[in-house]
Formats: structure tokens, C-alpha cells, sequence
């Protein structure tokens, strides 16, 4: 997935002169992970910039970039060090286009590694989309696999919108696959359906799609079919394929990582209940990861891995 | 009086305010010292009376300048058209000088349907929050910068700001960067400067590596002149610099009579006349033609209906995306105000 982001920001930042890399240590360095490696040998300091450490500072005056007319799209070394930067995303990102009548905009792809699963403790595993859903004005973007990374971060950058693109750190080098080198986009607000069934429908994104597709061959040798569901774009969420699949299979699971409470798994459900109602035969479930601060030594207890997922299936579909 | 000397810069004391604080800088025109005039004048009888009105409950939305004439409408004139200028809450002048019409401000502080609010002549609608654009300021500087355009921006932003985090992170990119940047701060007297262990704003620019200079933010020809020398510092590709323009509110509840004499409108207009090119006349039908504009603004605005509501769901993103449809839809279907 690493090489795929790459090759998506070199593909972009050679068709558009606007595109320019801002963050700490992605310059030289190329990135803690290396998704901005050789883009600043390519493009040189005036488009791959390495900044002093302040993610307000960062967003703050990609947001200046992008009043201007380039098209940034900063780095934040992982997502747990975005909270100094929610003010100007939250407050100005967002509000720009709504605050000037649509007169001013700021278009930026903010991208953050995402989600546990690396031992990296409190600070450098949580997953905060749901934050950032709530708020009025961004879409969330969050890749399971290296095509669809490619794809939706030139999408993303083509997109008229403010994007946080959240990209799932633990899958940053498993998550293999056929990238073609060619141009091409996967939409925005577009989910995948990677496996169909009948019995039962799982909406998961990111790493956790692993983990719900293990549980699922699990769940088929008990003889349940799960439909699994990849959110791909997180929001706006590709309604239709929710309601869609969850009509037909009549029961949903819903799986992330993130705290369970206000989780967007609790969109989700209601989503679904409002929807589809009468369809469902089973109360939704979700399984996710505890109200808790993210774990150090007990992580793997922390994720909801597939043997947490495995007794969800089989509870739901035999309800 | 303080001084203070960032490396590579001369210091530069704050000038009694008896004195005449603009020795040795350019001489500007008659014209443009008139126009400055008429502009400060402008913004001073909006605020008055959008004040007085605020008081009433009738206008919400204005920030009062009452004493930054000279700082504002300085700075802003001294810049060139095409650059772009960042402004907090108060700096309405600012817009005044660019051409903004009074009765698009006063559309604004109703909040009717007219209002396509300050944003214009390249000054981004300003957040109300206290100094959260600094760092956008910095980066439009920076885009500049890196796109090779001669092109630089005015910040004007109030000492409260200095303390948050903003301040910080934007000088120190600003610095880093080297961009194109006239930081302008200003510093309404001794009441604020209790807010930060060491007195005044420009000491601060030391550790940013910028130069910084203190002027009399009550003078608006030292303001201009202050603007001019960092804007040609900024084209040179000598970066930014913050400049403390220092100033007091006329009517200063600890000495009134030092406020009402440093009172940027009042001193002016004694410098116009000393120049022989402002009298009597001049300033009845100044202020004449100015009252009426604002009247006539404020009347028009008032009497002008609300936004439709289905515009309330417009702008939030580029397109209506479909949960925002839906949102809109059932809300007009409920309350059946519009189809």
C-alpha cells in the first residue's frame, strides 16, 4: 500500500503543478512509513516540504496554500498527533467554503496513518474518523487494499472537498496487490461488496476487513454466508450498498477499531435502522474497539480481531 | 519608552506622542493623505453607529475598531492592490479602503440576503476566532513565495492574539520560510500588556529571526510608512516582518484627556490642516456625505429580508451531497416553506 500511495502523489504532483507535500520529515526523509520517499529528489523543496513540528502550523498554512490556489496535501505523522491541528480543521477547513458564501475554499487531502496493531501504544494507534464524520464540510476517506489507495487518493485530490485520508498503518506493507501504473480513480462515497452472502452483512473498512474476511471463513464452516462490505469512503457513505446488502441478508455487523460509543458504527446502525427496518431479523451488532485509551501490551486484546468477530456472526445470524 | 533591536535591525523608539512621530518618512501626496482621511473617517462613523445599534440589540454581528483608523486604513494603503490582506474581527477599514460599498458591511452586521459577506479584493472572510488566521496568512505568503510571485500579505491581527498558539506556529513558519509576510499587531496600551510576562509584541520577533519595529498605531502616516519598508523588505525576498503598531482607545478610562488627544481621526485631521489642504468645508461635507452613506446602508439593510431558508444546506460542500438532500428535503416537507 506504501508503494501505491507513492505512486499516486508522484502520478499527481507530475500532472498538477499545484500539488504540493508538506509535513515533518517528508522531505528528505520521505516519512516515518516512506509513502513521500524520492518525491522531494523529484520535485525538490519547493513542493515536498519539510516543516517545523506544529500539525496547527502545518494545516493552519496549507490552508493559506490552498486559499492561494495550490493543492496541498499534508502529512500528519499519525493520527493521534491531529488533535493539535482540529481547531483549524474543524473551525476553518470545514467552515471556509459555508463561512465566505462559497467565495473562498481550501481543497487539501489531509493524509494520517491510522489504527493500531504495530505496538505503537496510546499515541500512535487510535482511529479518530469519527471525529472528523461529525463535522460538517470534510469527507473521510480510509483504503484496505494498495488499488483502492491509489485510486481514492487521486480521487481524493481531484475532489473539490476537504479530504482526511486516513491510511491503515498496519496494512501499510501486508496489503498487497496488482497496482496498474496508469491513471485511473476509484469514486469517492463508493463501497466495495469483496465478499457476497446471504445470511448476514458486514460493514467494516481499513485493516479490520482482514480480520472480518478470516472470521467469515470461519462463519461459513458453521454454514453461515457473510456478505462483507468495504466502506472504502467513509463520508459521505455509500448509502445504497449499505441498505442494499442489509435488505438482502436482513442482519448486520458493523467492525472497527475505534471506541465502540459514538463510534461510527453508531451512525451505521441507525443508519441501517431507519432504512431497513423491516428487513432486519436480528438487533444490529458491533464490534469494535473497548471505550478505552489504546493499549500498549494488551492491543491484540484491544482490536476486535476475528475471534472477537466470529461469536458477533454466528450470535447475529442465528438470532 | 521601550525600544527594541531583533538582530539586523535598527532600533526604533515609539515616538512621544507630542511629537511629530513621522520625521524622516516618505512624504506622501495630498491626495493620498486625503483619501486616507475620508477612509478613517468612513470607518469611525460605521462603528459608532453600529455599536450604538448593538447596544440596542439590533445588529449582532460587528467588532468594534473605535481607535485603529490610523493602524488599519495605514497598513492597508500602504500595501500594494493586488496583495491580499488578512483581518481579525475588527479590521472592517481594512475593506473600506478596497473598495467594499458601507452598505455591504451593513448587510453583513444584519445578516440579510444580500450579504456576500467581507470576503473581496482578495481578503478572505475573516474568523472571528482570535488569531486563527495568522498561520493562513503565512501560507498564502508561502504559496507566493514558492510560485515566484511578487506578490506579499498584510496580517492584522490584536495583541490578544499573540498569546495562542497560532501566533507561534505562524511566525516560526514564517520565519523558516522567509515569506513575503507584514505581520501587523496591534497593541491597544498598557492594559494588555499585563497579559504577557514582558511587555509589548515586537520582542517577540527575535525568536523567529524576523525583524520587528514599534510605531505609534495612532499615526497613521507612521503606520504607512512602517507597512511600506517591510512591503518593499517582503519584494526584495527579505521575509516578514511583524510590526507593534501601539495605540490607546480614545477616551482612555485611565487618562481621558491623553485619549481624546491621541485619538487617530482627531490628530489627523490637525495634520491635514496643517498641511493646508483640509478646513471647515472639507469636513462638513465629509462627514455629511458619510453619515448619509451609513444611514442609508443601515436603513437598507435592516429593512432587507433573511436568507431563504433552503440556502441554510448551500456551501457546505462543493455539491449537495445526499444525506444533505435528504436533510433538506424532509425539512421542506415538514414545514412545507418551500418545495
Amino acid at each position: 500500500m506504501v508503494q501505491a500511495l507513492n505512486d499516486a502523489l508522484r502520478h499527481e504532483m507530475r500532472r498538477d503543478d499545484r500539488v504540493v507535500v508538506l509535513g515533518e520529515d517528508v522531505g528528505r526523509i520521505g516519512g516515518v512509513f516512506r509513502v513521500t520517499q524520492g518525491l522531494w529528489d523529484e520535485f525538490g523543496e519547493d513542493r515536498v516540504i519539510d516543516t517545523p513540528l506544529s500539525e496547527g502550523g502545518i494545516v493552519g498554512t496549507a490552508i493559506g496554500m490552498a486559499l492561494y490556489g495550490l493543492v496541498p496535501v499534508p502529512e500528519i505523522q499519525f493520527a493521534d498527533f491531529i488533535y493539535p491541528a482540529y481547531d483549524q480543521l474543524v473551525s476553518e477547513l470545514a467552515k471556509l467554503r459555508y463561512r465566505s458564501g462559497g467565495e473562498y475554499t481550501a481543497k487539501m487531502v489531509l493524509r494520517a496513518p491510522v489504527g493500531g496493531g504495530i505496538r505503537g501504544g496510546m499515541y500512535h494507534s487510535q482511529s479518530p474518523e469519527s471525529l472528523f464524520i461529525h463535522v460538517a464540510g470534510l469527507k473521510v476517506v480510509c483504503p484496505s487494499n494498495a488499488y483502492d489507495a491509489k485510486g481514492l487518493l487521486l480521487a481524493a485530490i481531484r475532489d473539490p472537498d476537504p479530504v482526511i485520508f486516513f491510511e491503515p498503518k498496519r496494512i501499510y506493507r501486508a496489503a498487497r496487490g496488482d497496482v496498474p501504473d496508469e491513471d485511473y480513480t476509484v469514486a469517492l462515497a463508493s463501497a466495495a461488496v469483496v465478499r457476497a452472502g446471504r445470511d448476514l452483512t458486514v460493514l467494516t473498512w481499513g485493516a479490520m476487513l482482514y480480520e472480518a474476511l478470516a472470521a467469515a471463513d470461519e462463519a461459513s464452516k458453521h454454514g453461515i454466508q457473510c456478505e462483507i462490505v468495504d466502506l472504502r469512503t467513509l463520508w459521505p457513505v455509500d448509502i445504497d450498498a449499505i441498505v442494499a446488502s442489509v435488505e438482502k441478508t436482513g442482519r448486520v455487523v458493523i467492525v472497527h477499531e475505534a471506541p465502540k460509543t459514538c463510534g461510527f458504527g453508531a451512525e451505521l446502525v441507525a443508519l441501517v435502522s431507519e432504512r431497513a427496518f423491516v428487513h432486519l431479523q436480528a438487533p444490529p451488532a458491533r464490534v469494535c474497539g473497548f471505550d478505552t485509551p489504546f493499549p500498549y501490551a494488551l492491543e491484540m486484546e484491544y482490536l476486535p480481531l476475528a475471534r472477537r468477530i466470529l461469536p458477533a456472526l454466528l450470535e447475529t445470524a442465528r438470532f | 519608552m521601550q525600544s527594541v533591536s531583533p538582530p539586523g535591525t535598527a532600533p526604533r523608539p515609539l515616538v512621544d506622542d507630542r511629537a511629530r512621530s513621522h520625521n524622516g518618512a516618505p512624504p506622501i501626496s495630498d491626495d493620498l493623505a486625503m483619501a486616507l482621511y475620508e477612509h478613517m473617517v468612513a470607518a469611525r462613523v460605521i462603528d459608532e453607529r453600529l455599536a450604538a445599534l448593538q447596544l440596542s440589540g439590533r445588529v449582532l454581528q460587528h467588532a468594534s475598531a473605535l481607535g485603529q483608523e490610523a493602524a488599519v486604513i495605514g497598513a492597508v494603503a500602504a500595501v500594494r492592490d493586488d496583495d491580499w490582506v488578512f483581518l481579525g474581527s475588527p479590521e472592517f477599514g481594512a475593506a473600506l479602503w478596497r473598495g467594499m460599498p458601507v452598505a455591504l458591511y451593513a448587510h453583513r452586521a444584519f445578516g440579510t440576503a444580500t450579504d456576500v459577506v467581507l470576503g473581496r479584493s482578495r481578503i478572505p472572510s475573516p474568523s472571528p476566532r482570535v488569531g486563527r488566521n495568522i498561520t493562513h496568512a503565512v501560507g498564502v505568503a508561502w504559496a507566493a513565495r514558492l510560485r515566484r510571485h511578487d506578490l506579499a500579505v498584510l496580517l492584522l491581527f490584536g495583541e490578544s492574539a499573540t498569546s495562542g498558539h497560532d501566533f507561534h506556529a505562524g511566525l516560526n513558519f514564517a520565519g523558516v520560510a522567509r515569506v513575503p509576510l507584514i505581520a501587523l499587531c496591534w497593541n491597544g496600551g498598557p492594559a494588555a500588556s499585563s497579559r504577557t510576562a514582558v511587555a509589548g509584541v515586537a520582542a517577540k520577533a527575535v525568536a523567529y529571526g524576523l525583524p520587528a519595529v514599534r510605531v505609534d498605531g495612532c499615526d497613521v502616516i507612521a503606520v504607512w510608512s512602517a507597512v511600506r519598508e517591510a512591503r518593499a523588505r517582503a519584494s526584495a525576498g527579505g521575509g516578514a516582518t511583524l510590526i507593534e503598531a501601539v495605540g490607546a482607545p480614545p477616551g482612555d478610562g485611565e487618562n481621558p484627556e491623553l485619549g481624546a488627544a491621541r485619538d487617530p481621526v482627531a490628530r489627523f485631521r490637525r495634520t491635514l490642516e496643517e498641511r493646508g489642504c483640509w478646513g471647515e468645508d472639507r469636513e462638513r461635507q465629509l462627514r455629511e456625505g458619510v453619515n448619509a452613506d451609513v444611514q442609508r446602508a443601515i436603513a437598507e439593510a435592516e429593512m432587507s429580508p433573511v436568507p431563504a431558508p433552503d440556502t441554510l444546506f448551500d456551501n457546505v460542500y462543493a455539491d449537495v451531497p445526499r444525506h444533505l438532500r435528504e436533510q433538506r428535503d424532509e425539512w421542506a416537507r415538514v414545514t412545507g416553506a418551500f418545495a
